[in-house]
């Protein structure tokens, strides 16, 4: 019945939905126009954005390239690489990683892990909301004034459902409505438009700032389907940059106290040196690997050759192999029957990269679109799906990691198997051990491993409002379903007695439903602050106006002025003056209201004086 | 099996949806998968139709095609969708074929048929003794390895010439079949253990 409703609701004007990669190091956001996709830009330059946020002690957040230029003045407020911690808790993150930042990430008595920047906490969360709502902003200028609503937003192939969650969490508090989250060798396949070619095998080879994916998937009559996933979640450009920052290290040591090595200021110019270097070096056979920090003491220039850089390079890259050849052992593959190479990422710009690529898989790999690039595209590809728009692109995904529960003993018990296709649903009974029991607990786990302290941990549930009955009696079902975005929802049902039993979730990494209501409710408050102080502000300059215009006429006020409106316009330039440095927005707007009252005498004043001057000058026919 | 759309009529190839106008079906739980890819209950199936079906089908249900359509529309989208790839996973693997026909043909459970005979059982604690004494890749091991191979195309040559034609719900030769899947599993297990010991880690 609905359908033929929907067909009137098609002259409505479409909805607009964009792609974005959100990155380790920078996001993106394309849309589909004109029968492709395309990189949002503004004013002629794409509208990369830096995944950068900077955070002053006022609280002012700023995000993208102005964030990313203050990490060389007070690295220790600026916050970068946030995707590495997404979903993630501080036992899992890499000590090596935490070590190289400038500031402290620390977690809650839950487990959930936040950075300290300025004096406040962070959750992964809040940050990349910052971001996102930044990433939205730019697409909605780069669109002419457009408001960016809905959005596919892309994730490392083998992000776990925690991670998921937290960027639907992440999108959710920057105001945006996630219709797909889809994975980013998909979308980097269908920017290069691998799904028009008929059917083949895919190697999508992603190595980003932060994070190494390695993803086979099958493409037959326009279906994608992700064979298997590898991946290192810690290894990317980051440490390419890292090897950089090693070899700079090396040779100031014994010249510095090694305490400099620690300061903040040393590791961010360190890591923008090696940077620098490493971009280089992708076109010439020498770079310089240069610091200059004057107030540390600090002065070091170093030639690297690409010989040099490369064979600190090649165990990463090695490693990136390594998970290649895991990936087509998982789907049964050998590198021969791999049709095409799509390289994502800017690291995969590195010489030494694109070669032992080409040489493993024995083909060419595609490079006509911009590495940096090819996700955001492809995600605008989705987009256009999700509009409405076609029905040619059809995404057919599975889950890269096993879902289960932990047993009486500890075990982990499988409901949902690795590379299942989603969305999928499994039921599973369970009773009571004890009679009269009301309430049984879950833990959620994800993992190949058979001990459940070895998988990892989703979250826990306690299933309660079990009607009264002897033990073994009632039946519980619990059904998982893992959506088409690799997202776990549980819900259960006692079934003997028809009860609805009630289930409380308590994620082991994420946010709860209450958590990010809480922080939807004070970004509310903030944006209420934020917009009052901006008010505030504005009435301030405006009262600087007022009064000086006040001021500059006092002579001619005293003049004309009766005696009353004279005093009144003394009392409010004095409330005026001392209101200019209030903090109360009421005060403010109180002081500037009376000044404007007590000159409007003053001003009638000047306007007869000026009207009068006009006419005096001139015959009375110009008038 | 409804045949036509109670919307527009049209004659339906799967319960899940309808190919002319787009209608989403609301399904059972326990809805036959043999059904729901619009096919006859048999053991022997082509696989190539089997994944064309479940692509044709798939652009019918997938949740992404629902994404502007409302919370209501995405929920029975993502359910149908998951119906559909609950009875392929089911289709595509010939054990599970096997079992579900077997029990929907009231033939004995897993558990029913009891333990396994003696000689089978001998047989097996000789599969562990090398899955535990010979090296990974050792000739004792691949030998092994290609054994359980023959053992399994065996069992499933025998399985599907049982099911072929199917036999009458409730016929004695079910018994036979389950007793072979109760087999296979053995064979799968040991296969799974060697291909584990000689995985790269």
């Amino acid at each position: 019945m609905g359908y033929i409703e929907l067909e009137v609701l098609d002259d409505q004007p479409k909805r607009v939905v964009i792609g974005i990669d959100l990155g380790t190091t920078n996001s993106l956001p394309a849309i589909w126009k004109e029968g492709r996709p395309e990189v949002l830009e503004v004013e002629g330059e794409p509208a990369l954005i830096p995944s950068v946020v900077h955070v002053s002690d006022d609280g002012t957040a700023v995000v993208g390239r102005t964030a990313r230029a203050r990490s060389m003045d007070d690295p220790a407020h600026t916050v970068h690489s946030i995707k590495r911690f997404m979903g993630r808790s501080l036992e899992e993150l890499d000590e090596a990683v935490l070590q190289r930042l400038p500031y402290q990430v620390t977690q809650t008595e839950r487990g959930l892990v936040q950075v300290e920047v300025a004096g406040k906490s962070f959750t992964p969360q809040e940050i990349s909301a910052l971001i996102l709502r930044e990433v939205a902003a730019q697409a909605g200028v780069a669109m002419g004034g457009a408001e960016v609503l809905s959005a596919v937003i892309t994730v490392p192939a083998y992000f776990d459902d925690a991670q998921r969650q937290a960027t639907r969490d992440a999108a959710r508090l920057a105001g945006l409505e996630v219709l797909r989250i889809i994975n980013e060798p998909t979308a980097a396949s269908l920017a290069y438009g691998l799904d028009q070619k008929g059917e083949g095998t895919v190697a999508v080879y992603d190595l980003g700032g932060g994070t190494f994916d390695v993803s086979l998937l099958s493409i037959e009559d326009g279906v994608f389907q992700v064979l298997s996933t590898n991946g290192d979640t810690s290894l990317g450009g980051d440490d390419l940059d890292a090897a950089l920052v090693d070899l700079l290290r090396g040779e100031l040591e014994g010249s510095v106290e090694r305490s400099v090595f620690e300061e903040p200021a040393f590791r961010q110019a360190a890591r923008l040196a090696a940077e620098k270097a490493k971009i280089a070096l992708s076109k010439d056979p020498a770079a310089d690997l240069a610091i200059s920090l004057p107030e540390l003491g600090l002065n070091a220039r170093r030639t690297v050759t690409r010989e040099e850089f490369e064979a600190l390079a090649a165990p990463l890259v090695e490693r990136s192999l390594h998970c290649c050849a895991r990936a087509l052992k998982d789907a049964d593959l050998s590198a021969a029957d791999v049709d095409e190479v799509v390289l994502v990422g800017g690291s995969t710009r590195v010489p030494l990269v694109r070669a032992e690529v080409e040489r493993f898989f024995g083909r060419p790999p595609h490079t006509g679109l911009d590495p940096d690039q090819v996700v955001a595209l492809g995600a605008a590809a989705q987009a256009e799906v999700l509009m409405g728009g076609s029905r040619d692109i059809l995404l057919m995904d599975v889950t890269p990691l096993s879902l289960g529960l932990e047993t009486m003993g500890g075990a982990a018990e499988k409901l949902i198997q690795r590379n299942s296709r989603i969305p999928c649903s499994v039921k599973e009974g369970f009773t009571t051990y004890a009679d009269n029991q009301s309430a049984i607990d879950f833990h959620v786990l994800q993992g190949e491993r058979e001990l459940a302290a070895d998988c990892r941990s989703l979250g826990r549930f306690k299933l309660t409002g079990i009607p009264p009955m002897p033990a073994g009696l009632p039946r519980v079902g619990v059904k998982f379903h893992l959506d088409a975005d690799g997202i776990l929802t549980v819900s259960a049902k006692e079934e003997s007695t028809g009860a609805s039993a009630s289930i409380e979730v308590k994620p082991s990494h994420g946010l709860t439903e209450e958590e990010v209501e809480a922080m939807l409710e004070a970004s509310l408050e903030n944006a209420k602050r934020d917009f009052e102080e901006r008010r505030r502000v504005d009435l301030i300059a405006e009262i600087g106006i007022m009064l000086r215009h006040a001021k500059a006429n006092l002579g001619v006020a005293e003049e004309r002025l009766d005696r009353e409106s004279m005093e009144d316009l003394r009392e409010a330039i004095a409330a005026a003056e001392e209101a200019q440095s209030s903090l109360e927005l009421e005060l403010v707007q109180i002081a500037r209201d009376t000044l404007d009252r007590a000159t409007m005498p003053l001003a009638t004043v000047l306007m007869d004086s000026v009207v009068k001057e006009a006419v005096s000058g001139k015959k009375l026919g110009d008038v | 099996m409804s045949t036509a759309c109670p919307s527009c009529g049209a004659g339906l190839e799967t319960p899940l949806a309808c190919g002319a106008c787009g209608v989403l079906m609301l399904q059972e739980d326990a809805v036959c998968p043999f059904e729901v890819f619009g096919l006859k209950e048999a053991f022997h199936l082509d696989t190539g139709d089997l994944r064309a079906r479940l692509r044709r089908f798939t652009r019918l249900v997938h949740p992404d095609f629902f994404a502007l359509e409302g919370e209501e529309a995405i929920a029975r989208a993502e359910r149908n969708n998951a119906l559909l790839n609950e009875a392929y996973g089911l289709l595509s693997d010939e054990a599970r074929r096997a079992d579900r026909l077997v029990s929907s043909l009231g033939g004995p459970t897993e558990k029913d048929l009891g333990s396994m005979p003696q000689a089978f059982l001998m047989e097996v604690m000789e599969w562990n003794e090398t899955l535990e004494e010979a090296p990974p890749g050792s000739d004792a091991m691949l030998q092994l390895e290609r054994e359980l191979n023959e053992h399994r195309d065996q069992i499933s040559e025998q399985i599907g010439a049982a099911l072929t034609p199917l036999p009458q719900p409730g016929d004695e030769s079910l018994a036979a079949i389950r007793q072979g899947l109760n087999a296979r599993r053995y064979v799968d297990r040991a296969l799974a253990r060697i291909s584990a010991s000689s995985a790269p880690s």
